[in-house]
């Protein structure tokens, strides 16, 4: 059975997240047991030729009201959304965790938050400067703002973060790969504690261009698993855990929200658009060898669940694949039908429902499916969410180019 | 202060965490606790307010920028100078 090695576990002490559903943890639960849409017309920029008119934005995020009491990184307010995004909800986690700020064990923790495109919206203002209105010069903080690893820097100096900090970058699924390097760096007794995920906000003028070139955005809804799904829609946001050695949180006492249990990643390397039933399957297998546990073991799982065609009907393959008849048994649901696709955040923010599902006993739904898709006919937790034993949960995230990652939690030792 | 140089002023202003009101063409740059981030959004906004292009490496001492009123000197030599100047 699980954990029986003896070596270093890892806990979950704390967790955040910004989404449009919910700019804190409480929020966002309350979000997820309502039902709630996070996605409505688009809006913030001019709009122009674009023909999808949808996403999942934030709308009632107040930077100044979440970040103005940051004491050591003193310009976070002049940094891009994404970085206040990531601050949010690391602010939320390292607090919830009780940890002194700065940190007291320096140099053993670590700071893991990537994102799968940094400051892209930075980006654009600075090229509409330069090549439309004729600017003279870019704001001297665009570079700061665009690299993709300032979200980890910024938490990193407002958290006294002096270890390994850095970015992942492996698109939808960012923050899941972050998490489960972070897990392995205290496994391994190189950090005994963690601020981990991913942060991401993309929502610009040049990225709905980009994305709906590639003709895979609803022009309607995120509608996971069902019969009308016809594309994803972009989200922005930011998910982040503390992660600690188990015998470091039991110490000082600490409340432990979870265990992180298990972490599989692979590769396709097939295609860059369309997934493989292997490879997916292949990291959830990693992450239950990991985790020592039996697929059984597993309650609910937080798919990838985009409301694409393809993955939607290729995860329920790959997910029957790997668990056989308990395929049939387990809990699957999409959250991105409320919170819609964060794209690199996505697997910090579904670890953080996946963890409030274990602590609260009760599984968000797959909200919009109405008519389920014939080829997708697992137990998608239609539309309303259900109390139920939840035991271990397993999260989901397969990302274009077929990067594969996958976390299973555990309930507090 | 002229208008050049009340403007430099409110342009250091926004730019401090906690502005003063003391602030004199005497005052030493030091003394506002101005940072080499600082000076870059600083430097980027007078530009922008006054249409000159400041030389300036933040690798190197900035000789010119000790006191309020050697920015403010500094900036009316480039807009006499005119446009064509900043490129040098």
């Amino acid at each position: 059975m699980a954990h029986v090695s003896g070596g270093r576990r890892v806990v979950v002490t704390g967790m955040g997240v910004v989404t449009p559903i919910g700019t804190t943890v409480d929020d966002f639960w309350a979000g997820l047991q309502a039902g709630k849409s996070g996605v409505s017309p688009l809006g913030g920029f001019p709009l122009d030729d674009l023909k999808i008119l949808i996403a999942a934005q934030i709308k009632e995020f107040d930077q100044k009201a979440r970040l103005r009491h940051f004491q050591r990184d003193k310009i976070i307010l002049h940094a891009d959304r994404y970085s206040w995004f990531a601050a949010a909800a690391a602010d939320e986690a390292v607090k919830m965790s009780g940890l002194p700020i700065p940190f007291d064990n320096a140099y053993r923790s670590a700071c893991i938050i990537g994102s799968g495109a940094g400051g892209l919206t930075t980006y654009e203002t600075a090229y509409r400067d330069l090549f439309i209105n004729n600017k003279r010069a870019t704001h001297p903080l665009t570079l700061l703002r665009i690299i993709g690893s300032s979200a980890s820097a910024h938490v990193g100096i407002e958290f006294g973060v002096k270890g390994p900090t850095f970015a992942t970058c492996s698109a939808c699924s960012t923050a899941t790969h972050a998490i489960g390097i972070a897990k392995q760096y205290i496994e391994n007794n190189l950090v005994d504690v963690a601020i981990a995920g991913a942060s991401e906000s993309v929502i610009n003028y040049g990225t709905m261009k980009a994305w709906q070139a590639l003709h895979v955005l609803s022009p309607e809804g995120c509608f996971p698993f069902s019969k009308r799904r016809n594309g994803t829609v972009l989200s922005e946001g930011a998910g982040i855990l503390v992660l600690e050695e188990y015998e470091h949180a039991k110490r000082r006492g600490a409340k432990i929200l979870a265990e992180l249990v298990g972490y599989g990643m692979t590769s396709d390397a097939k295609d860059m658009v369309n997934p493989d039933i292997e490879g997916p399957r292949e990291a959830m297998r990693l992450a239950l060898q990991d985790a020592k546990l039996p697929p059984m073991k597993i309650d609910y799982l937080n798919a990838h669940g985009t409301a694409t065609t393809i993955n939607d009907k290729n995860e329920t393959n790959a997910i029957k694949d790997l668990f056989g008849k308990h395929a049939y048994n387990l809990a699957v649901s999409s959250t991105k039908s409320m919170h819609g696709h964060p794209l690199g955040a996505g697997g910090g923010i579904e670890a953080v429902a996946c963890i409030k599902a274990m602590n609260e006993q009760w599984v968000p739904p797959t909200t919009g499916l109405d008519e389920p898709d014939p080829e997708c006919d697992l137990d998608y937790v239609p539309n309303k969410g259900r109390s139920q034993k939840v035991g271990y949960t397993m999260s989901n995230s397969f990302a274009f180019g077929g990067l594969n990652a996958v976390l299973v939690f555990g309930p507090a030792p | 202060m002229d208008e050049v140089a009340t403007k430099i002023v409110d342009i250091l202003k926004k730019h401090m965490k906690e502005p003063r009101d003391d602030i004199s063409l005497d005052t030493a740059l030091t003394d506002l606790k101005i940072e080499s981030l600082d000076l870059a959004m600083i430097v980027f906004d007078i530009e922008d307010t006054f249409g000159i292009e400041i030389p300036y490496n933040a690798n190197e001492d900035v000789g010119d920028f000790k006191t309020v009123g050697s920015v403010v000197d500094k900036v009316k030599g480039l807009i006499a100078a005119g446009p064509a100047a900043a490129k040098a």
